[in-house]
């Protein structure tokens, strides 16, 4: 394999509902600026850009001609990946990898309270039929959730039970974007949205941006601080047809973990990995997700949070940054991921472990269902 | 012969969106608006004259803190003369340009009012590169750029 | 050390302005199948896709790779999608190339396609990609920005409206020769310079169609590439440079002025310095250039060092730039005879390495050992430059 990749600089803003007094070119710059910061180097010691972003969740037809030099790009080789701000990592660390660059800018953003975030995603449905039939994020997650309570007897209690963890876990981290823990009753009467959804089950649409720094091999020691290596990536996207997949897990999701866990050598996620943070589309879909992450078999998610596994106080716990159901800028979620996950590593997290975390993956999503994922392991040194 | 039948779906995207503007544009169009002046921000570290303003520096990367006022004239470096209509966009013919506006380092685009387009090679003569302009302040404003526009200086 | 990473399969559509038979994704479908048939292997021997798609409000369907997946063989394999705006060919290809020289993986297409005669308000959607406070207001879209440039030059260089009908000329002859071009059809002088003006000083016959049509370009690894090619194209360089939305900030500059591609040479220069070029006019045998309208070859050449600044005109009205010239340009007849916006700049690198692979029929330019293939995308200010060459690096 090519030179290894490190994180060495990490740029954070909180997650809110609206950060009404600044541009999305701001909150942009502001996040760049704490990276380069955080790394302790300017702009000039970077050499190229990656980007993940929306044209149409920004209102920008061409989002990258605004948004690529707040980002820190004036002159310098930038690239813009359209799926989520994880697949921006895999992409830095394949030119990072390469040898024809040493240090990385990634930047991700979302300022849901400028968009119609619902209708946008209708928009991402081809004319002819399925969006006629109007499905959106929320429909089909819903689609999803009744194929998988359907397949393997998954209860709303199971979810709840999600729920209550990352709500509470998201109390815990300053940056979080709902602060607020749950209780069993306020989510046994929040009101169905789309059946078997609950309001409570989705996430809220929030406003955030994230960067962060990578470094090649060689340049470790000569720039930022505290480096997290990235020991392992991949990524997959399924067929856009629901109708052609079977909705009761995520195949693209398992290749994606399958290829990441093959580069970071790990042959067993449940007693290699110390940490997870995923990108919960629903609360059903994390337990999806722990399946497909290899963590347990099919139908068997409900059985790992059952039996505290991946609780805070857990031997695996998942999102204790509070996860998509607390902070949900929908493109950077994934990238938000991968800064949350390295911070722990760091020991820096707001709702930090209460152990040492050595090995910690990172999930990003994109697409309805789940369509396409990426997967990131992180190791300390 | 048999023309085979090819069927073909309208759309439409109507998308709102709300764009926040920032403190820095939100005062650029709030002093056009109430006080009829023309604010830039200035870059401590390069000293760059910055219009339109910006809260950043995009070469130094830096904040920005510094509105300065600049002048009402200046001079055109750059222009177009827009023939062909396009949907959802001005009625042609007009023209818009850049102007370098004393005081400022870079240029800022608006419609440029006033040009007799009638024949196009004595237009030619008037818009050149170069030639001297000024800053006209619509007497209703609302606090968008097109609160103003640019004249030729004849 | 870097790993070398060759092109070793092409496929791209006859263009048209309307394909009624087909839909977007499968028109990429029809550029994959090409491809895979040109470099001598099935689907499922490719191991990534990254797909470059433009501005998708232009089709109508928001984040429209997802619909590509199983069209371009991707199912469950690692898929991306690259958008840089007009650049975005070039820039899927530079990713694609990333994705082989990491180490990663060794068979990676790179497809994508457009369709843009779905809708009539192309310039309206490029007038939303503009800022939001500055500049929607003024009608600036995608001709108009080309229109500054060509004033910046002629301000500069004194570079005429002769000059620019000139590459028109060329480009349009070009196309009669290849059978993938939109516009087959020949100009004049007299006929570019008395077309209808658009957006002064661009004329009609002085810019770009819109093309409908899908492509696809197949990377490999070194191991790959010779097991499977007798003359594969050697991806020697590929550079990005992006520069700054505001043309305001280009204007009347000593660097960095609106009249050149400045940003496109710092592209080209560290590509070049990647290939090992320190001679373009003598070393670099063919180019395929991205422009839209005639103006901006000019500023291309000379940004491409073929020639000093202020230079360019002379050297295309001396007929250093024609099929049988110095240093062949555009020789598939260009972006002014085929425009698919999302493609335009992977198209380039496609006929590139058709050139490096002696694959371009009646357009084989002779003895081509290296080619350049440039792309330009957003407020010109976004240009990626790719160098192929007949041997690795």
């Amino acid at each position: 394999m090519g030179q290894e990749v490190a994180i060495v600089g990490i740029g954070r803003i909180p997650c809110e509902a609206k950060i009404g007094s600044k541009s999305l070119n701001e909150i942009i710059f502001q996040v760049t600026r704490a990276a380069l910061d955080d790394a302790g180097i300017e702009r000039e010691a970077v050499d190229n850009v990656v980007l993940a972003a929306s044209d149409q969740l920004d209102g920008r037809a061409i989002c990258s001609m605004v948004l690529a030099c707040p980002a820190g790009a004036y002159l310098k080789d930038e690239i813009k990946v359209c799926q989520d701000g994880s697949t921006a990592v895999a992409m830095a660390y394949m030119r990072l990898a390469s040898n024809v660059y040493d240090v990385s800018l990634v930047v991700s953003w979302t300022k849901c309270s400028e968009t119609p975030v619902l209708q946008v995603t209708n928009l991402s449905c081809e004319p002819f039929f399925n969006r006629p039939i109007g499905l959106n994020y929320i429909s089909t997650a819903a689609l999803q959730a009744g194929v998988y309570t359907n397949s393997f007897g998954v209860t709303p209690e199971d979810a709840a039970k999600v729920i209550i963890k990352n709500r509470a876990n998201g109390a815990k981290n300053p940056l979080s974007h709902l602060k607020q823990p749950v209780t069993a009753d306020e989510i046994k009467n929040s009101p169905l949205v789309a059946w078997p959804l609950r309001r409570i089950d989705l996430p809220p649409e929030s406003d955030s941006a994230c960067a962060l720094v990578l470094v090649s091999s060689n340049h470790v020691r000569k720039i930022g601080r505290s480096p997290v290596w990235i020991s392992g990536i991949g990524w997959a996207t399924d067929t856009y047809y629901l109708g052609s997949r079977n909705l009761n897990h995520i195949e693209s999701l398992r290749g994606a973990a399958k290829m990441a866990y093959r580069m970071a050598g790990i042959n067993d996620p449940r007693k290699e990995i110390g940490l997870i943070e995923i990108q919960e589309i629903t609360a059903y879909h994390e337990l999806i997700n722990y399946e497909a992450l290899g963590l347990c078999n099919a139908g068997e998610g409900k059985c790992l949070i059952e039996q505290g596994v991946t609780l805070r106080d857990g031997d695996l716990p998942v999102n204790l940054s509070g996860g998509a159901l607390c902070s949900n800028p929908v493109f950077c979620g994934g990238l938000i991921g991968v800064a949350e996950a390295a911070m722990q590593i760091r020991g820096e997290a707001g709702n930090q472990a209460n152990r040492k975390i050595r090995t910690a993956l990172a999930h990003g999503t994109y697409g309805f269902c789940g369509q396409g994922n990426t997967v990131i392991i992180l190791k300390g040194q | 012969m048999e023309k085979k039948e090819m069927i073909e779906i309208p759309g439409e995207w109507n998308i709102h969106y709300n764009y926040a503007a920032g403190k820095i544009t939100s005062k650029f169009l709030i002093t056009l608006r109430d006080e009829g002046k023309i604010m830039a921000t200035k870059c401590d570290k390069c000293g760059l004259v910055i219009l339109p303003p910006r809260s950043y520096c995009e070469r130094c990367f830096v904040r920005v803190y510094n509105l300065v006022e600049v002048g009402n004239e200046g001079t055109l470096t750059c222009f177009s003369i827009i023939y062909e209509p396009f949907p959802g966009l001005p009625k042609p013919p007009y023209v818009i340009g850049y102007v370098k506006l004393d005081g400022a380092d870079t240029s800022m685009v608006n419609f440029v009012d006033g040009v007799d387009l009638s024949d196009l090679s004595s237009a030619l003569k008037k818009l050149k590169v170069g030639a001297g302009v000024k800053v006209i302040y619509k007497e209703e404003r609302v606090g968008r750029v097109t609160d103003f526009s640019y004249r030729l200086i004849s | 050390m870097l790993r070398n990473v060759a092109v070793i399969g092409v496929g791209q559509s006859n263009f048209k302005y309307y394909r009624p038979d087909s839909t977007l994704v499968e028109l990429a479908q029809e550029a994959t199948h090409l491809a895979v048939k040109d470099g001598k292997i099935s689907l499922d021997d490719i191991e990534a896709v990254v797909v470059g798609v433009a501005p998708t409000a232009l089709f109508g369907i928001d984040a429209v790779e997802r619909w590509f997946v199983g069209a371009v063989g991707g199912r469950n394999k690692p898929f991306l999608r690259v958008n840089t705006g007009g650049a975005t060919g070039g820039s899927a290809f530079q990713a694609g190339y990333f994705h082989v020289a990491s180490g990663i993986f060794d068979l990676v297409m790179v497809a994508g396609a457009e369709k843009v005669g779905e809708s009539p308000d192309t310039q309206f959607i490029l007038n939303q990609i503009w800022e939001p406070a500055w500049e929607r207001d003024f009608a600036l879209n995608a001709i108009n920005m080309c229109a500054f440039q060509a004033v910046r030059h002629m301000h500069r260089y004194k570079t005429t409206m002769e000059d620019f009908a000139r590459v028109s000329v060329r480009c349009h002859a070009n196309a009669l020769l290849n059978p993938h071009a939109h516009i087959r059809k020949a100009v004049t002088t007299e006929e570019v310079l008395s077309s209808r003006v658009i957006c002064w000083p661009i004329t009609l016959l002085g810019a770009c169609p819109r093309s409908s049509g899908g492509c696809a370009v197949i990377l490999a690894s070194e191991r790959k590439a010779k097991e499977l090619s007798t003359r594969p194209a050697w991806v020697t360089g590929v550079q990005e440079c992006t520069n700054t939305v505001f043309m305001g900030d280009k204007m009347d500059m000593p660097f960095n002025d609106h009249a050149d591609f400045d940003d496109l040479a710092i592209a080209t220069k560290r590509a070049y310095d990647m290939a090992g070029i320190d001679l373009p006019i003598k070393q670099i045998d063919v180019a395929e250039i991205y422009g839209p309208f005639s103006n901006m070859e000019i500023a291309a050449v000379e940004a491409l060092g073929f020639c000093p600044k202020g230079k360019g005109a002379q050297m295309e009205k001396d007929g250093a730039f024609q099929l049988n010239g110095e240093l062949p340009v555009n020789p598939s007849g260009g972006v002014l005879c085929t425009n698919p916006i999302s493609i335009t700049a992977l198209v380039r690198v496609a006929e590139a390495a058709l050139q490096v692979m002696q694959k371009a029929e009646a357009r084989q330019v002779k003895n081509v050992k290296r080619a350049v293939a440039t792309g330009m995308g957003g407020s010109l200010q976004i240009h990626t430059c790719t160098i192929l060459s007949d041997e690795p690096r």
